[in-house]
């Protein structure tokens, strides 16, 4: 018994994908302006040092490692420790430098800003 | 009202026992369980002395959560607010806006007043002391 407690603590600390972990796609909103491309992506129950960000050669990956951690007789589950996981193309004038990540309520919202000489330019036009 | 709303509610409960024998369910296929589950999702557990339940809340602030509760009816209801920034154009839009209601039977009673409530990370966790006339009391022989 002690022994199992021992294992599943090394574990929770850890990032790795975990065994026997559920892989779900969260859902997300895209939006884009002028200057970035927002995404919010649902991850109830996942906590901050628990997601992960990475933007690499125009693909993006968002992974979140939720684990539930209750006790006590289960009379209904309808969901239960899952792991997060979606990957994007994203164009490559993202500016990876300058990507925020935030989460609230359980919502993962990310900004990726565009590199400016990917953002639209109005031309002014000179008289001759 | 209430009574005709416990009665719909007795219904799914016993939905709910013949799911619990495949747990795993809500999960990955998309069976037709999730039309009976709806919005939010919840899992509940039987502690003893309490009841815990705990909800999918994503994008939900605690301003527009509902939590309501009578003997052994709890009723979850709220907003799913978009929260899309002005002068954004939308290429992809999977997650809903709109208002949700879900309603349970609990197996007992419970004690309103000392119902905790705790909103964290998208999750909400319900601890619902039973009622005293709800809990096994040891009868002692004479």
């Amino acid at each position: 018994m002690s022994e199992n407690k021992e294992l599943s603590k090394r574990t929770e600390g850890m990032m790795e994908r975990q065994q026997n972990l559920a892989t779900v796609a969260p859902v997300v909103d895209i939006y884009e302006n002028d200057d970035e491309i927002l995404l919010h992506a649902d991850m109830p129950g996942v906590s901050k040092e628990n997601v992960s960000v990475n933007v690499d050669n125009g693909t993006l990956e968002i992974t979140g490692i939720r684990n539930l951690h209750v006790e006590g007789a289960r009379s209904w589950a309808e969901f239960g420790d899952v792991e997060y996981r979606r990957v994007f193309s994203v164009p490559q004038t993202i500016d990876v430098g300058k990507v925020d990540a935030e989460l609230k309520d359980g919502t993962l919202q990310l900004h990726l800003p565009k590199a400016e000489a990917a953002k639209p330019r109005t031309i002014e036009i000179r008289s001759a | 009202m209430w009574t005709r709303m416990s009665e719909i509610d007795r219904l799914f409960s016993a939905m709910d026992l013949l799911r619990s024998s495949n747990l795993d369910r809500s999960y990955g296929e998309g069976s037709g369980w999730r039309v009976v589950g709806g919005f939010p999702k919840t899992n509940m557990y039987d502690n003893g002395d309490s009841f815990q339940v705990i909800a999918e809340l994503p994008g939900v602030s605690k301003e527009d959560l509902n939590i309501r509760i009578q003997g052994n009816y709890l009723e979850l209801s709220g907003t799913l607010k978009s929260d899309v920034p002005e002068g954004y154009k939308a290429h992809r839009v999977e997650r809903n806006t709109s208002t949700f209601s879900r309603s349970f039977t609990l197996d007992a009673e419970v004690d309103a007043d000392r119902v905790e409530a705790v909103l964290r990370n998208g999750l909400l966790t319900l601890v619902m002391p039973k009622a005293e006339s709800a809990k096994l009391k040891q009868i002692t022989i004479n």
